[in-house]
């Protein structure tokens, strides 16, 4: 797609006028530093409703390249369902979703992994009766052979197992590859699900509360893993957490979400001193702040 | 691997060796093992005296192992698989037998014709039905497989004999039979039904094997276990689930063309809803999660019907015992069994249980050993 011809045209690749992109001219986006057609993850005024319920409205983001962002928000504040937004778990009912400059709104859910973009999952969702190893090989087998292969004629032990036993390395699970996933620690099962998620060979990872029910010291060992994948691998993170110290410590940028809609977004110091975020929107988180 | 065996390797190793090899193969080496084994056992005078359902047994193991591929491995329940099983009995029967001016075939070819239809109605209702959830799933394969029933049963074109079958004429060339004993004849030489249907079994029980251990049968696995987070983690859920119901009634029909031989035709009670129950009873009572399991819950099942059937009087050298009243319905005993097993570990069943049962043994007598 060409951004100059749509930067002149001020309309989407159908050559329809958008409303999210109308809704954005009337609306200052709270996040407007980053241009989506640059940017390695935009959402452009996207809206999700269940009912009478808007979880998620009008969103406007843009995460940039090698960004790590974190998302905050109280409970129900509708960080998930955006995340489950962008990843097309749920079709969004509005607006658009750009992956470095490339509109995936109508992409199955199923593809963009294969286009860069990959999650963890805020409970711990994983092949349960599978290995450890099985569990992240099978990721790296599907990065490989696409979506959908008749790779029939293998014997699978022969795919991706020396990257899968990599990854476990990296996420510190390397001594535990034949366990069962179902018998893992609590803490260790999240860290599969992020081995998981690096396992598609992603660009923009989404991080949905990787260290919740962590011990303090696994917090920080997580924390630090996140960093380094950011750093190491030079992956763009986002990043939904309630644990303050680790969004202070490691995030370039925070996001706020309330009732869906984002009320500011800006480096962790300036969003400590947001009047509005303090008053409006963290009470309970005021103390830890 | 041979310049660690020139610079000397002690037997130990070569045991483990050996050891791992077997593990690797325990699947091939297991199914000729079945095939060598099968026959002798049940013909034994104390269990059933006779062999003529040794080749029945293999020709259903091969149908509920695929039928199990579905289940078992990519979490499908089809309550209509007995049309497949049909499609390839009836399109065999059929072409075998040229009736009502449908061309006369060669056995592999109206074969081949029901293995195409079967695997042209698994896609087509695979991409209707897989995405439905469980339940609908369950039900409209179940719909599915009645309206096949009704349609064979109406004898379109005078080509299924409606309740009849089709049973004149269906023998193809190279099997003859006498004295109620099918026999190949190939190139002059005559060959056991039994070993043409073990030849058949092998072939078939590899390819499933190995469609169970290659990249493809994983995604299957992955599938199962959690269908949301092998999309998000990009499987193409819906497209792997149409090829393994596209896979599965390919090689239920293939079943179905040799069970028709097996058979002397095709009959009609073979499509109803009773096989396609026995079907997920047999399946289950084996071990759904196990590559054998359908081997052994067909096994079990089988010779207890005809055991059972079979049996008459109970000697116990004092007196005798006539049992043929109660043991004709032997249903009731195998189901006592079947919801015995559902109660204890559902997805474990015989064969899961024989598992745990030699690797406790193995200990025990490793521990002794040692």
């Amino acid at each position: 797609m060409s951004d100059t011809a749509d930067a002149a045209t001020g309309t989407a690749d159908d050559g329809e006028p958008t409303d999210a992109g109308r809704e954005a001219d009337t609306m200052p986006s709270p996040d407007p530093a980053v241009d989506p057609t640059t940017a390695a993850l935009a959402t452009d005024g996207l809206r999700r409703t269940f009912g009478e319920v808007t979880a998620v409205d009008r969103v406007s983001l843009g995460v940039e390249r090698g960004e790590l962002r974190a998302i905050i928000g109280p409970n129900g504040a509708g960080k998930t369902t955006l995340f489950n937004t962008i990843m097309g778990t749920l079709p969004p009912t509005d607006g658009r979703v750009f992956l470095d400059g490339q509109d995936v709104t109508e992409r199955d859910e199923h593809e963009r992994p294969h286009l860069g973009l990959a999650r963890s999952f805020q409970s711990n969702e994983l092949f349960e009766e599978q290995t450890v190893l099985e569990n992240v090989r099978v990721v790296v087998q599907t990065s490989r052979r696409g979506a959908f292969s008749f790779d029939l004629f293998r014997d699978h032990r022969s795919v991706g197992r020396e990257r899968a036993l990599e990854l476990l390395d990296t996420v510190g699970l390397d001594a535990l590859p034949s366990t069962l996933a179902k018998n893992l620690s609590h803490g260790d099962q999240r860290r599969l699900g992020i081995a998981m998620a690096l396992a598609t060979d992603p660009e923009v990872l989404l991080l949905d509360e990787p260290t919740s029910g962590m011990s303090p010291g696994a917090t920080t060992a997580t924390a630090n893993l996140i960093e380094e994948i950011r750093d190491e691998l030079g992956l763009t993170v986002v990043l939904i957490e309630h644990d303050m110290d680790v969004v202070l410590s490691i995030s370039d940028r925070i996001s706020v979400l309330n009732r869906g809609s984002l009320i500011a977004t800006g480096p962790p110091e300036e969003i400590q001193a947001n009047d509005a975020v303090q008053d409006a929107y963290l009470g309970g988180m005021r103390e830890e702040l | 691997m041979s310049g660690e065996t020139a610079t000397g390797e002690g037997p130990t190793e070569a045991l483990d060796r050996a050891r791992s090899l077997l593990l690797r193969y325990r699947v091939p080496v297991g199914l000729v093992l079945v095939v060598l084994l099968l026959r002798p056992v049940i013909s034994h005078p104390l269990l059933l005296g006779y062999e003529a359902v040794a080749a029945t047994i293999l020709i259903w193991m091969v149908f509920v192992a695929a039928f199990n591929l579905l289940f078992g491995y990519a979490g499908l329940l089809s309550f209509g698989h007995a049309m497949f099983l049909g499609f390839g009995m009836y399109a065999a029967a059929i072409g075998v037998s040229g009736r009502a001016g449908a061309p006369e075939l060669p056995f592999p070819v109206a074969a081949a014709v029901g293995i195409a239809v079967a695997a042209t109605v698994g896609y087509l209702l695979g991409r209707l039905t897989v995405e439905k959830g469980e339940i609908y799933f369950a039900f409209l394969t179940l719909a599915v497989a009645q309206a096949v029933e009704f349609t064979a049963n109406r004898n379109p074109l005078n080509l299924t004999g409606g309740s009849n079958g089709v049973t004149q004429n269906v023998l193809p060339g190279f099997v003859e039979s006498t004295r109620g004993q099918l026999v190949v004849v190939f190139t002059g030489l005559e060959i056991d039904w039994y070993w043409f249907v073990s030849a058949v079994f092998l072939v078939a029980m590899l390819a499933l094997w190995q469609i169970v251990r290659s990249p493809f049968g994983r995604s299957l696995v992955a599938i199962r276990e959690n269908g949301d987070l092998a999309r998000a983690m990009g499987i193409n859920t819906t497209r792997y689930k149409v090829q393994a119901f596209t896979i599965s009634a390919a090689f239920s029909a293939l079943a179905g063309s040799v069970l028709m031989i097996d058979r002397y035709g095709a009959s009609q009670e073979t499509l109803s809803v009773i096989t396609s129950g026995d079907t997920v009873l047999m399946a289950v009572l084996g071990g759904v999660r196990y590559f054998f399991g359908p081997v052994a819950g067909v096994f079990v099942w089988q010779f207890t019907e005809e055991f059972l059937n079979e049996f008459e009087v109970l000697h116990l050298g004092f007196t005798s015992v006539d049992l043929s009243g109660v043991l004709t319905h032997w249903q009731f005993f195998l189901g006592a069994l079947f919801v015995v097993l559902v109660v204890v570990a559902p997805l474990e069943g015989i064969w899961g249980y024989l598992r745990d049962w030699v690797r406790d043994l193995y200990v025990r007598v490793k521990g002794v050993a040692e």
